[in-house]
């Protein structure tokens, strides 16, 4: 298959592809810094300056998400991202596809 | 007539007679139906290798002649077995596609009739249930005290911390609508259980949000008797905040 793609294609699906990466990492700082703040180790200012920086950090990927037209792409990274872990799970947890979901009424024992 | 060439499948039928049905199907060529001992292959001769595009339109294309196909059959005999988009039989062995695929009727002849036999005069039906949390969230927010406490203590906080419990109550409030929707799967699951003859749980789709799909359902039902899932649909319907999509009826493929 011909893969055309002009420059400006290239930026934003690298571009899109790399905020999508930081977007998951601050995420990730999101759920650190919850647990922290749950388990009673930080004092509230330092809640306050972690909660402060992670703001900042929202509000800086929002800005360059605008400012190179990459919101579309960023999010269609991180569907696409969300469907492949999915299936992960899904092929770990269920690799013939014989989950009770697929069974039928009759197959359940269940009358109708 | 049929030598090197493969068969391209559509479906199989119960019948005696192999009137051609007088259509084109993927190939231009005329779909035939191969009777075997009172079963019937809807089938097109063709090249002896897999359906292959890289062009998704052709692809989708050649899926709307293949369901377009199975559908005329499914008049005609009433009863199909339809199979998915791309099976091709190829000559082996020394032996042609139609040889082959009268042994392999023959060799299935018990388990093809039983199948056939249980979807006799049935009909596969899509059901869809959407959801929008929006509307169904305020509800979930009014009886919930550890939201309303929450809520309440951000109001009260500095802004970093603030802004750390309200993705604390996002947190709470997504665990919350999941609760929520599948409570609301399984209440509807047994619904509409009670009005078809079997269910297969599908995997739902992304919708434009703030809309989500809770519940992708393909249901075999005898095509004369399905009022009353309609009318079951109908009620679901009518819960605020919830959008049903019924579609139908098809050929059962997800029952073949």
């Amino acid at each position: 298959m011909k893969l055309e793609m002009n420059d400006k294609d290239l930026k934003q699906g690298l571009f899109g592809l790399v905020l999508a990466i930081v977007e998951v990492i601050r995420d990730t700082l999101r759920i650190q810094a919850l647990k922290r703040m749950e388990g009673g180790s930080l004092t509230e200012d330092e809640i306050n300056r972690l909660g402060v920086t992670l703001m900042e950090l929202d509000k800086a990927i929002e800005h360059l998400k605008e400012e190179q037209g990459v919101t579309e792409a960023v999010r269609s990274v991180r569907e696409g991202l969300d469907d492949w872990v999915d299936s992960m799970v899904q092929g770990l947890t269920d690799p013939y596809g014989i989950a009770p979901s697929r069974q039928t009424n009759k197959e359940k024992g269940i009358c109708t | 007539m049929m030598t090197d060439k493969g068969l391209y499948i559509y479906c199989l039928a119960q019948g005696n007679q192999e009137e051609p049905l007088e259509l084109r199907g993927l190939g231009g060529q005329p779909v035939m139906a191969l009777l075997h001992r009172g079963l019937i292959a809807v089938v097109e001769e063709c090249e002896a290798k897999s359906i292959q595009s890289e062009d998704q339109k052709v692809l989708a294309d050649g899926l709307l002649i293949h369901q377009s196909v199975v559908d005329i059959a499914w008049e005609r005999y009433e009863t199909v077995l339809p199979f998915s988009f791309g099976m091709v039989i190829r000559p082996m062995d020394g032996k042609t596609a139609g040889e082959n695929l009268k042994g392999w009727m023959e060799r299935e002849s018990e388990e093809l009739r039983g199948k056939l036999m249980r979807l006799k005069s049935k009909a596969e039906y899509g059901v869809q249930v959407i959801w929008d949390p929006t509307i169904v969230l305020p509800k979930i927010r009014h009886n919930d005290k550890e939201i309303q406490d929450l809520e309440k203590e951000i109001q009260s906080k500095p802004k970093g911390v603030a802004y750390l419990l309200e993705r604390k109550l996002a947190e709470i409030i997504k665990k919350r609508l999941e609760e929520a929707a599948n409570v609301y799967f399984k209440d509807f699951y047994q619904r509409i259980r009670n009005c078809v003859e079997e269910i297969h749980v599908e995997k739902v789709r992304r919708e434009n949000p703030p809309k989500q799909m809770i519940m992708n359902l393909s249901c075999l039902q005898e095509k004369d008797e399905v009022v009353l899932l309609g009318r079951e649909l109908e009620k679901i319907g009518k819960i605020q905040g919830f959008d049903v999509r019924f579609t139908g009826p098809w050929p059962p493929y997800s029952f073949a």
